[in-house]
């Protein structure tokens, strides 16, 4: 080479490194003017090609601590997009885990040497020592490969590789300029990230800030739906609490009335069996005195005679209490109905006597009770529970007259059902209670008189029975219940 | 032609090259070995390294007789490099053990041998004298 020569080709390699040199400068530049990741990729990977001549290049950005996955490619036929490098796998993954640059020609000349090897062992018979061949995104074919880390301080972000078929194409040079190019992406890809990742905390605290003001507004409204939903929920549990502590209660009372009639049958049967005994004794005394033939012997016997009468007197008193206890007896058993648990056709009426017979200790002279009843059929249903229906509102209809008044109780049928009224004269409800008398502890009658149970018991009956029940009331002059209930209750 | 010390700069491309070489060992009784590896490691101009891998027959002779000749093919000039070296020393750790260490990995990761082809050391050589051999010339 001669002086000429020779400086001539100093002088070129001055105009390539010059060339060079801006090239870098542009891309800095460039990347650096962005905080999209795109124009950052494209930039890069564009610039590589047609600058310095790497047609394929990739770059990947670590998913988390074991994957990589490919954001930006150029010269692929596939482009490689979303594919994934596990860690520690293939030249890429090599050069995440050791973070170290990594650059290999003859790279198919070593795979062959490696393959070789494998198919000795498969044909060894020791296939099984052998892994799984993996797919690394890039070239099938690439013959070198210079892959190096994208690096922030001592943290890994990255990998960007170029790759070519050629044999031996990366100089010891290309490695100094793909280094600093991916130096330069790094820093950009890194700012792009945390723009982007801080643009999405953004939003986020945005979205956060409208649905918190969109809470805000809604709260007030949600807080009355939920304290309604509450209340609901409340009187359910108290009505619940309620039928179960009467239903408990009912049925002590019931098991009490059987033991009570079972027992008051046999000394009632003696009370009975005697009067009827004393009745035909007295009868047999008085045939003997009056026979002529003694009467003549005794002659008159007026204190006998008015001591005979007096006894026939008691003796009438004495059964018509006997009867009168047998009758108690019989309504507590058909008030409780124990024995018939089950949906039966019940006569009405039956019910509302035998409650009746067993609150006459409430009305006494004091109330006058008027009975209106109609032609009733028969209807299905719990007779205990209807009974007890019966007994809350006679019992309130009593309670609610101060003093004297009427109660007057109606039936009939109407449509497919039955009608039961019960009217009384007495104080009435006031109209702002009126709502509310069906809730569960609401009572008028003051602490330790009413619970507040028995119209919610009552209510929750009828509904149990496909029935209704409506109330009206004028204060001072009276309340009417009326009852509604079908033939047949299909529950 | 021969020389005793400085290998050329252009014999790293010849290592790089991935054509195996083939590597020549003796025993201490004077019994030969000869056995092929994928790569040769310049580590500098007078010493080279080679992958230790497997305890095998290659191990035991250097050990025994650190004498080797090592021979390297460069298909594109058709020139033979025949390495006459000596053991030196081996390294599990380093520079020297990390760079042949990551080049075997990685391609034996992929090929689903990264179990098998696991370094143990580079066993580094100090290259006595070499020679290449023009095979075009040789085979006339």
């Amino acid at each position: 080479m001669t002086g000429r020569e020779s400086d001539n080709d100093l002088a070129e390699q001055l105009a390539r490194r010059s060339a060079e040199v801006e090239v870098l400068r542009r891309i800095a530049l460039d990347i650096n003017a962005t905080l999209d990741l795109d124009p950052i990729y494209d930039v890069v990977l564009r610039t590589m090609d047609e600058c310095f001549g790497f047609r394929h290049s990739i770059i990947l950005l670590l998913e988390d601590s074991n994957t990589l996955r490919v954001v930006a490619s150029h010269g692929y036929q596939d482009q490689a997009l979303g594919g994934t490098v596990e860690v520690g796998i293939g030249v890429i993954g090599m050069v995440a885990k050791r973070r170290r640059l990594m650059r290999v020609n003859h790279l198919r000349a070593q795979q062959a040497y490696f393959d070789r090897i494998r198919s000795q062992m498969q044909e060894a018979g020791r296939a099984n020592e052998l892994g799984e061949v993996m797919a690394v995104p890039g070239l099938a074919d690439a013959d070198s490969q210079i892959a190096i880390p994208l690096m922030i301080k001592e943290k890994l972000i990255g990998v960007f590789s170029v790759e070519s078929r050629e044999p031996e194409p990366f100089s010891q040079h290309d490695e100094t300029l793909v280094t600093i190019v991916a130096s330069q992406a790094a820093s950009a890809i890194q700012n792009a990230l945390l723009y982007r990742a801080g643009e999405e905390r953004r939003l986020e605290l945005a979205e956060a800030h409208e649905r918190l003001k969109e809470l805000n507004e809604t709260l007030e409204e949600r807080v009355r739906t939920r304290t309604r939903e509450l209340e609901l929920v409340n009187r359910d549990l108290r009505e619940t609490q309620a039928q179960l502590v009467r239903s408990s209660t009912m049925a002590s009372l019931g098991t009490l009335a059987a033991g009570i009639a079972h027992e008051l049958n046999t000394p009632m049967g003696a009370i009975h069996s005697n009067a009827d005994v004393e009745r035909r004794a007295v009868g047999l005394i008085r045939g003997i005195v009056r026979d002529p033939s003694v009467a003549s012997k005794l002659g008159p016997q007026p204190r006998l005679e008015r001591t005979l009468k007096i006894l026939d007197e008691i003796n009438q008193i004495t059964l018509e209490a006997a009867e009168r206890v047998t009758k108690i007896v019989q309504s507590l058993r058909s008030f409780a109905r124990l024995d018939q648990p089950e949906l039966e056709w019940v006569d009405l009426h039956e019910g509302i006597e035998s409650t009746l017979t067993l609150m006459e200790h409430l009305v006494k002279d004091r109330v006058q009770v008027v009975k209106n009843f109609g032609d009733l059929p028969k209807v299905k249903c719990f007779a205990s529970q209807i009974n007890q229906v019966f007994a809350n509102l006679l019992t309130n209809a009593v309670q609610a007259i101060d003093g004297a008044g009427t109660m007057t109780i109606t039936t009939n049928q109407e449509e497919a059902g039955v009608v039961i009224r019960v009217a009384d004269t007495g104080s009435g409800i006031r109209p702002e209670h009126l709502e509310r008398i069906f809730d569960p502890g609401f009572t008028t009658k003051g602490v330790g008189v009413g619970t507040g149970l028995g119209l919610s018991i009552t209510y929750r009956i009828i509904e149990n029975h496909q029935g209704s029940i409506g109330v009206a009331s004028e204060p001072g002059r009276g309340t009417t219940f009326s009852l509604r209930l079908p033939i047949t209750s299909t529950r | 032609m021969t020389n005793d010390t400085k290998l050329p700069n252009e014999i790293r491309v010849v290592m790089d090259n991935g054509i195996p070489a083939v590597v020549v060992t003796c025993s201490a009784d004077g019994s030969p070995n000869a056995t092929i590896i994928s790569h040769v490691h310049y580590v500098d101009e007078s010493h080279i390294a080679l992958s230790f891998q497997f305890f095998n027959k290659t191990i035991r002779n250097v050990r025994e007789n650190p004498h080797a000749c090592v021979s390297l093919n460069d298909l594109r000039t058709n020139t033979q490099w025949i390495l006459d070296v000596q053991y030196d020393h081996s390294e599990a750790e380093g520079p020297i053990f990390d760079e042949m260490d990551m080049r075997i990995e990685a391609i034996a990761s992929a090929s689903g041998m990264a179990g098998i082809f696991k370094l143990r050391a580079a066993d580094v050589y100090r290259v006595k004298s070499f020679k290449s051999l023009n095979k075009a010339a040789f085979n006339r």
